[in-house]
């Protein structure tokens, strides 16, 4: 589905170069579910935007479906993105005073799809939000609010769902609600690319990827993945 | 891409940010309603003028005047030349064809025009017993002099409307001896309204008195300052304006180094005036509007590019969810077309209301040239786009990284 080899990012001028990514290779298959862990600063959020076609290696190939996209045009890529990529980001980026059926239908205006609006309500269904699509965004909580944006990425049935750092924001009990969401959708056959620092989000995805100072030092699969359905009702369990 | 839902959203954002729209509005609204007011009123007058001056100049009519007239915009500045008389014009009847009817035109200075204890200062006018077919003016009580009253010089007068009102305060004019200086008059009519010729005369306040009775009683002179010619076709008036030449030069003997001591107004040099006039009117007024349209422009490049900054965050988003330069492009320039477009239907509206109340406080007819609703909705949306252009190519160039961050 996503091959990347021999990927690097530099950025800076000559003399001051920071290498964001060093040679980095990781092949992904669809269907699968991966995190992508590392500290603040270790390259993770270059990966993030070279991952999702948001910007591009210095040097290195992109391989999307077997076919090489770093020397497509910026209009070609953001043709890709609207197709194949669903993006989750930390701080939602929603659109403000706006409604949530309006926010999930933003994908599809650039997209050639008809009856966007009935696909928006569904999108909404998927995420248990069916009831607050004439909200405005500002008049949901933190959580609801993400998965509004998850909502927004499902939309246009991308290949690809690349979340970063998607419960940054939130409380832990919202965040194991959206990461519950990203765990549903990934059995219904999505590939999940999830950035996040945080080890305990990781245990979630099948395949831990570690970046330390733009280099892969780790790349496994997990044995057991936490499931955030039964943490979930264990924690409503201790709450009772 | 969905263009109906890109609209909507533009119209959606427009809502959002009042303060920003207002002003972008309120730019082109002043502008399109300088525009459409100044244009309006121009053309009216336009009409108002072309129609004046229709009435005393049809396209058949030669107007010959004594001395070197200097066509000025439209004003006439004569020399006093003192040569043209009643026997030239009618060795002109003798010798050139295709002219159906005349008249001589003389007038005194302001003279006193009496009745019992009130007076009124008037230029007094002569002419012929024809000047009511040639001048399309009848009387609307009493009548015209005749022939005969024309060739013995009688003391009658045909007076305007405002002289009949402000010397007989209602009573009936016709029969009543008035006096114009020291010489007694009957008033034999009262002349059809006329209102005020493209000149600034005031055609109500005319008298007009048989041309032997204004040279040989009023002003006792031999000349007359010129005539009106009626042709029986249109089309001949060059022709025969080159015919009368030939006569007048002849028989004022000038040779040929000399100029004419005479002039020879046609349709096409009073289409000339009347050209030149206009131009001020529907031209150089609407250009000073433009101008404030050109600032209404401006206020929009500045204020959507403050937008485009304001906006990174929703921009890089649109470009990461897909959208391509051409579409955020296209997202601004509709939003700027939007507000321009809704600013030009405001001041349209505004032109036109003051318009009509300028129009009706001046007397003119009122009246909506075609071209106002043309532009009113035309230029700003050409304003809009072009001044959304930039500000859309900003942010169509924004990096969605830069952003989303």
């Amino acid at each position: 589905m996503i091959q990347l080899k021999n990927i690097s990012k530099i950025y800076g001028k000559d003399g001051q170069q920071v290498k964001a990514l060093d040679n980095a290779n990781i092949s992904i298959a669809k269907g699968e579910f991966v995190a992508i862990v590392g500290a603040s600063g270790s390259g993770k959020s270059t990966m993030m935007n070279i991952l999702g076609m948001l910007d591009r290696p210095t040097s290195g190939e992109y391989y999307l479906e077997n076919k090489e996209i770093s020397t497509l045009t910026d209009d070609e890529l953001a043709k890709i993105r609207n197709k194949k990529i669903g993006f989750v980001f930390q701080k939602f980026h929603l659109l403000p005073k706006t409604t949530a059926i309006e926010n999930v239908e933003l994908p599809l205006i650039y997209s050639d799809r008809k009856d966007i609006r009935k696909l928006a309500v569904d999108a909404l269904a998927k995420v248990g939000l069916s009831n607050r699509g004439k909200h405005r965004t500002n008049e949901l909580s933190g959580g609801q609010q993400q998965r509004v944006a998850i909502a927004r990425a499902l939309v246009n049935e991308p290949e690809v769902i690349l979340g970063d750092e998607p419960t940054g924001n939130l409380d832990s009990k919202s965040g194991l609600e959206v990461v519950g969401v990203f765990q549903e959708l990934n059995r219904s056959g999505k590939t999940i690319i999830l950035i996040t620092h945080s080890g305990e989000v990781a245990e979630h995805a099948n395949r831990i990827i570690r970046i330390h100072d733009g280099k892969i030092t780790e790349d496994y699969k997990v044995e057991k993945p936490l499931d955030a359905r039964t943490e979930l009702a264990e924690l409503k369990k201790a709450i009772n | 891409m969905n263009k109906i839902k890109i609209i909507e959203s533009s119209f959606r954002i427009l809502r959002r940010n009042k303060l920003n729209t207002f002003f972008m509005i309120l730019g082109i609204v002043i502008g399109i309603a300088a525009l459409s007011l100044t244009f309006s009123l121009g053309k009216s007058a336009e009409k108002q003028l072309t129609r004046k001056v229709k009435n005393l100049f049809n396209p058949n009519n030669i107007l010959v005047t004594s001395g070197r007239v200097e066509l000025e915009s439209g004003r006439s500045s004569e020399s006093s030349m003192t040569n043209l008389e009643i026997e030239d014009i009618e060795a002109i009847m003798n010798e050139v064809r295709g002219i159906t009817m005349y008249d001589v035109i003389q007038a005194t200075p302001e003279r006193d025009v009496i009745f019992s204890n009130k007076n009124i200062p008037t230029a007094i006018n002569g002419g012929m017993a024809e000047g009511e077919m040639v001048w399309r003016r009848s009387v609307i009580s009493g009548e015209y002099f005749s022939k005969a009253e024309e060739k013995s010089s009688a003391r009658v007068a045909l007076i305007g409307t405002k002289i009949a009102k402000k010397l007989f305060e209602g009573s009936n004019p016709v029969g009543s001896q008035i006096r114009i200086g020291t010489v007694p008059f009957t008033v034999k009519g009262v002349l059809e309204e006329r209102g005020i010729d493209p000149h600034g005369t005031d055609l109500d306040m005319n008298v007009i008195v048989p041309i032997t009775t204004l040279m040989n009683r009023l002003m006792n002179v031999n000349y007359i300052a010129g005539a009106k010619f009626e042709l029986e076709d249109a089309s001949m008036t060059e022709e025969i304006a080159g015919k009368i030449t030939s006569v007048l030069r002849e028989r004022h003997s000038l040779n040929n180094n000399e100029t004419n001591d005479f002039s020879i107004v046609t349709p096409v040099v009073v289409k000339e005036i009347i050209g030149k006039m206009n131009r001020v009117f529907t031209l150089f007024l609407p250009l000073i509007s433009g101008i404030a349209l050109l600032v209404g422009g401006v206020v929009i490049v500045v204020i959507m590019l403050m937008s485009v900054s304001r906006r990174v965050s929703e921009i890089g988003l649109r470009k990461a969810l897909g959208a391509r330069s051409q579409e955020i492009m296209f997202q601004f320039l509709i939003e700027a077309a939007v507000v321009s477009l809704f600013g030009g239907i405001i001041g349209l509206a505004i032109g036109l209301v003051g318009a009509g109340v300028f129009m009706s406080s001046m007397g003119l007819t009122f009246f909506i040239p075609w071209e106002t609703i043309l532009f009113g909705v035309l230029f700003p949306i050409i304003i809009g786009v072009l001044a959304g252009i930039i500000p859309a190519r900003k942010a169509a160039k924004q990096d969605p990284i830069e952003a989303l961050s």
